[in-house]
């Protein structure tokens, strides 16, 4: 596994940015604007309500916001998005129980070329349904994604939604017939991963990152275990699944790598139980600069957490 | 340099190798042979392949580059046809390889049951990589798969499978998944588990068929059971290959024997994996295989070393699914169980313990502390000093004492205790101090163990840690395995369908693994009241006179008493007791207080024959012995009694034939009096009906035994159809609700009267769904048990030991 890494024209995901709550307003707490200053600096002056923006709409709503076009919408950094290009966002509030601890925004820019999908599924009726999504080029799979339903246990949202668990999925689309594979494949996304959202109102819903090869979200994928009902009382977290265009398969069945709280990334999203959006970052595997980690909580307490590197 | 020939590249035989180049990469020149067209992969990691949660590269331990590093001749898709020890050569299709040494790894097949039908095309093992892409291909088609076999490797491929969008139904021959690793409590979480993730699974399925035409299209059960099939999973078992080696000449057993340094009777042949037999053991599981790879590899260098059997753990790989066994936890004399259960977080963690020693555990939902488990088990570790504290694992060693008390008040004020309402410690504490001092008001205020029930101890010690002294407790739990008394458990097996004696174990947080002789008659009676057509009768559950139909007397022999149907009975009756008596030596005939005849002194292994005979006479057990309906008493009524008013004798012919072989929480005694002189004593009865010119006067919860009790008038009717109609929902409401040793004198003064009057007189429709759910219960439960058990269960009846030792119960 031991290939070259690819270089995108321009990643799929731009921008992201975490903003935390301060009382009744959510401020900026850091992030990776890729370069696009004046994006950066205008958000570093920014703050939202509950329910303002569309940090503010994740928080009030409970669940994560896709939002594909910002003209005319109550996104507020229109004029900044459109100036760095940037043209669709999703808004993931990070909850611990019914307390909010951060929000995670990403932002996208379209063109005829990036692909990829960041899917909102939620339960109805006793399946998953498409809640929203953003596709970036991938149009057909769109349509299809919206003519799709995920029973509990089945594909890479029934899945997540049966184990409550991120699960990344390989090789989307050339040949283990993920549910959708046909039109994945078409597409050319390649791998997936799924997290179970937490929601303070208790209901289901499972959010989709399905990262293409040509421009894909990103080069390293890592999902760490940190329920004490694996890792004990010790406040630490052991890497469950990981792949990497460098390094290959990061999971080890005998010997799985294992961190404690405050060491590097991962373990700083465990001692905060906030997410981390980080540029340039010290102390990341080789070859890499940029990683977002991201805590699932199950109640109160961190369960898993998701990184992915750039 | 010496030639090393290895047929079979498997994941032993390629640890071996990596042990020996390690070790002297200079000692052989390597040639391997593998049936499969790849080298070694990690084939404990296919399932994973098969969900698309891993790629087939990732699992690959060995690639082309490794092999050309280390100089191995690889001969893939190679078949090795024979062995010819006295030239020392393999014989392949394309010719002869010779060897100064020789490892055969020709690991396993999976086992097929010969069943018609396994031969179709859509029939797949899960072994090989073929097997994952034919797996694959059919799930590409949104297909239905059928897994036989509920262990492992079944459950993987299930769970694989799934995810891979397909419906699968598993079918496990043993009453629980995995039942060499997990017990039966482990087992039904996993069930649970699964059946969430949408997979259908059946426990004690025994396949009868595959059938279809030129494929798969169905699996057909024993039971008749057919189950639609794109495609059927083999996940039974396997067999050791051992052709190779036995055809060589090898010396066998199960499999190819080998001494502790992985040699075989030939010197020269060494043997690692799946298809050796080492001191009468097999093997399946890939520790010990690398345990054989490392000897197998300094046994080639010539150094020394010992293979030794190992203690093994067992984990499944399924995603979100964590469970954990390892060791012995069969049941033993001698041994002793600590149970830990969670049922909010589906936690159950089990320690076996003999001489103060771990000797098997089995977790689900909670493996963190796994390891340090194992460790005890392996060392023998004396655990006699941390005992109390044990099962919460190496954080809670070495400290001073827990004492839940101090742990509870110690909890910060947004704890939340009532994980099912989401109630917090603060909401409760301020319920408490606004005047909810009790358990039933806390419920009333804040829902706060108002569902599940099971943080009903925890409520209770914040009720005690905040009221102090002024808090007393609530009413005792069954017994020691649960806080829960006998109406929340009642409550909690409706609320919740709780519909097995594991799911109430489980779900309700039993302290003992499966209960003990107080809970379990009336967790088993419960269970059969609620669900009768679900749930299935445990005898073992029963006292010993429910188990074998008849009263144990006190010198270990049994009486036997048939029915008569409202105390009327004939000559030819008569006649078949009076040659039973004589046939058995009956010492003893007695008439009976409520009107029957009951021969005393049978002797246990005379029990079905003289069943036989009675029931060839026309009779059926008169369940003299149960907790169910005893007898109806009747007087003669209108027929000869000239102060009759109604027939009180059919009667009481109805009733019993309507209510006879229901289970009750106690026995039920019935009477009719034709008139008020009331000759049938049916005023001191648990039903009594006293017929009056105007039609019938019930009564219900009268007493005539260590209490004394006059009925108390349940409803006046005029119909002999009510008075059935009544009597038989007021039985099932009995069942129902009634704690389990309860008379209903006993119950109704519990409830009152009134709530009684409600639901079985004035509310028509409960009335009729009463006597509705009493019918359904009928239909299982109304047989006659003498002729059961005489015509399929006589040697249970034939003494292994001297029943007078046993106490009667």
């Amino acid at each position: 596994m031991d290939t070259a890494v690819e270089q995108a024209t321009r990643p799929f995901i731009e921008v992201t940015e975490i903003w935390r709550p301060e009382g009744d307003t959510l401020v900026q707490a850091g992030g990776n604007y890729g370069g696009l200053d004046a994006f950066e600096a205008i958000s570093g002056h920014t703050s939202f309500k509950k329910g303002e923006g569309l940090p503010g709409k994740a928080w009030a709503e409970g669940r994560p916001v896709v939002l594909k076009a910002f003209d005319g919408s109550y996104f507020k950094r229109t004029e900044a998005a459109k100036e760095a290009g940037l043209t669709a966002a999703v808004a993931i509030p990070v909850f611990a129980g019914e307390e909010l601890k951060a929000v995670l925004v990403v932002l996208c820019s379209d063109d005829d070329i990036r692909t990829g999908a960041i899917e909102l599924w939620s339960e109805k009726d006793g399946y998953l349904m498409l809640d929203d999504g953003y596709y970036g080029a991938a149009k057909h799979f769109e349509w299809v994604s919206q003519h799709t339903h995920f029973p509990k246990g089945q594909g890479l949202p029934g899945g997540v939604w049966a184990s409550q668990t991120p699960i990344l999925m390989r090789d989307l689309g050339s040949g283990y017939r993920f549910i959708r594979s046909e039109s994945a494949g078409k597409a050319g996304l390649t791998t997936g991963l799924g997290l179970p959202i937490a929601r303070p109102d208790g209901e289901n819903s499972v959010l989709t990152l399905l990262s293409a090869r040509g421009t894909p979200i990103a080069h390293r994928f890592e999902i760490w275990d940190a329920r004490a009902a694996k890792v004990g009382s010790a406040n630490s977290a052991v890497m469950i699944d990981g792949i990497c265009d460098r390094e290959g398969p990061l999971w080890s069945e005998d010997n799985p790598r294992r961190i404690s709280a405050w060491q590097g990334p991962i373990g700083q999203v465990l001692g905060s139980g906030l997410p981390v959006a980080q540029k340039s970052a010290p102390g990341l595997p080789a070859g890499y600069s940029d990683v977002v980690g991201l805590p699932i909580y199950r109640g109160s307490a961190i369960a898993h957490i998701v990184a992915w590197y750039s | 340099m010496q030639k090393l020939v290895v047929i079979g590249a498997g994941m032993a035989s390629g640890r071996m190798l990596e042990h020996m180049f390690e070790a002297d990469p200079q000692a052989y020149e390597v040639t391997l042979f593998n049936a499969e067209p790849r080298g070694n992969y990690n084939r404990i990691m296919l399932s994973p392949v098969l969900s698309g949660e891993k790629s087939y590269e990732e699992i690959v331990t060995h690639d082309d580059a490794w092999y050309a590093d280390n100089a191995v001749t690889c001969r893939f898709g190679e078949r090795i046809t024979g062995i010819d020890r006295d030239r020392k050569v393999v014989i392949s299709e394309k010719g002869e390889t010779p060897y100064d040494k020789l490892v055969i790894g020709t690991g396993s097949a999976p086992f097929i049951i010969p069943c018609p039908g396994h031969d179709l095309p859509g029939v797949v093992a899960f072994r090989d990589l073929e097997d994952v892409d034919a797996m694959k291909t059919a799930a590409g088609s949104d297909g239905r798969a059928v897994v036989i076999g509920g262990g492992l490797l079944g459950l993987e491929a299930a769970a694989a499978l799934r995810l891979q969008g397909m419906e699968v139904t598993v079918l496990h021959l043993m009453g629980h998944l995995m039942e060499r690793q997990l017990d039966e409590a482990a087992g039904y979480l996993l069930k649970k588990d699964l059946e969430g993730r949408g997979i259908t699974v059946l426990t004690g399925a025994s396949t009868k068929a595959i059938m279809g035409e030129g494929r798969v299209e169905k699996v057909v059960l024993e039971d008749g059971t057919v189950i639609p099939a794109d495609i059927v999973v083999m996940a039974v078992g396997i067999r050791p290959s051992v052709a190779l080696g036995q055809a060589a000449g090898l010396e066998m057993g199960r499999a190819i024997k080998v001494d502790a340094q992985m040699v075989t009777s030939d010197p020269d042949v060494l043997a690692v994996g799946e298809c050796v037999e080492f001191d009468g053991n097999l093997f399946g599981l890939v520790a010990p295989l690398y345990d054989q790879a490392r000897v197998a590899a300094k046994t080639l260098l010539g150094e020394d070393d010992v293979f030794r059997m190992r203690e093994l753990s067992t984990k499944l790989k399924v995603t979100g699914c964590d469970l954990f066994s390892a060791g012995d936890f069969a049941d033993g004399e001698g041994r002793e169980d600590i149970v830990f259960r969670d049922p909010g977080r589906g936690i159950y963690k089990r320690l076996v313990i003999e001489d103060d020693v771990v000797l098997g555990a089995v977790f689900y939902g909670d493996t963190a502390d796994s390891n340090w488990y194992f460790g005890l088990i392996k060392d023998k570790t004396d655990i006699s000093e941390m005992r109390d504290t044990l099962i919460f694992g190496p954080a809670y060693q070495g400290g001073a004492q827990v004492d839940p008390m101090a742990a509870v008040a110690a909890l910060p004020p947004d704890a939340e205790i009532c994980g099912c309402n989401g109630v917090c410690k603060s909401t409760i504490t301020e319920a408490i101090g606004a005047g909810a001092t009790d358990l039933g008001s806390l419920r009333a205020t804040t829902k706060a163990s108002a569902s599940c029930g099971t943080c009903t101890g925890l409520v209770e010690q914040l009720l005690a840690v905040t009221l102090g002294e002024d808090f007393r407790s609530k009413e005792a739990g069954i017994c020691g395995c649960t806080d829960l008394t006998h109406e929340e458990v009642r409550r909690l097996i409706k609320a919740r369908e709780l519909k097995s004696q594991t799911a109430v174990w489980q779900e309700l947080g039993w302290k003992t693994v499966d209960g003990c002789h107080v809970c379990r008659p009336a967790i088993n009676f419960y269970l059969l009241a609620d669900w009768p057509l679900e749930y299935q009768d445990d005898l073992q559950s029963r006292f010993i006179n429910e188990r074998k139909h008849a009263n144990i007397q006190k010198d270990g022999t049994f009486s036997v008493m048939p029915r008569m149907w409202g105390g009327i009975t004939n000559p030819a009756e008569l006649r078949a007791i009076a040659d039973a008596a004589d046939k058995y030596n009956v010492p003893t005939v007695k008439v009976t207080g409520g009107q029957r005849i009951d021969l005393l002194g049978v002797k246990s292994e005379d029990l079905p024959h003289i069943w036989a005979d009675l029931n060839a006479a026309g009779m059926v057990s008169g369940h003299a012995y149960s907790k169910g309906l005893r007898t109806v008493k009747t007087c003669v009524g209108t027929d000869h009694c000239r102060f009759g008013t109604q027939d009180s004798t059919g009667l009481g012919i109805k009733l019993e034939k309507a209510l006879w072989g229901s289970w009750t929480p106690h026995k039920v005694k019935l009477a009719v009096s034709g008139c008020p002189r009331n000759c049938a004593e049916a005023t001191c009865k648990d039903v009594g009906v006293i017929c009056v010119d105007s039609g019938y006067q019930i009564g219900v919860a009268g007493a005539a035994g260590m209490d004394v009790k006059e009925t108390e008038r349940l409803a006046d009717v005029p119909t002999e159809q009510e008075a059935i109609d009544l009597t038989i929902a007021f039985v099932q409401l009995y069942r129902e609700n009634a704690k389990y040793l309860d008379r209903p004198y006993k119950w109704v003064a519990k409830v009152g009267l009134d709530w009684v009057k409600e639901r079985v007189v004035h509310d028509l429709d409960n009335r009729a769904a009463l006597i509705e759910r009493f019918a359904i219960s009928q239909s299982v439960y109304q047989k006659d048990p003498w002729a059961e058990h005489a015509a399929t269960k006589t040697d249970a009846y034939t003494p292994l030991s001297d029943f007078r030792l046993e106490a009667a119960e």
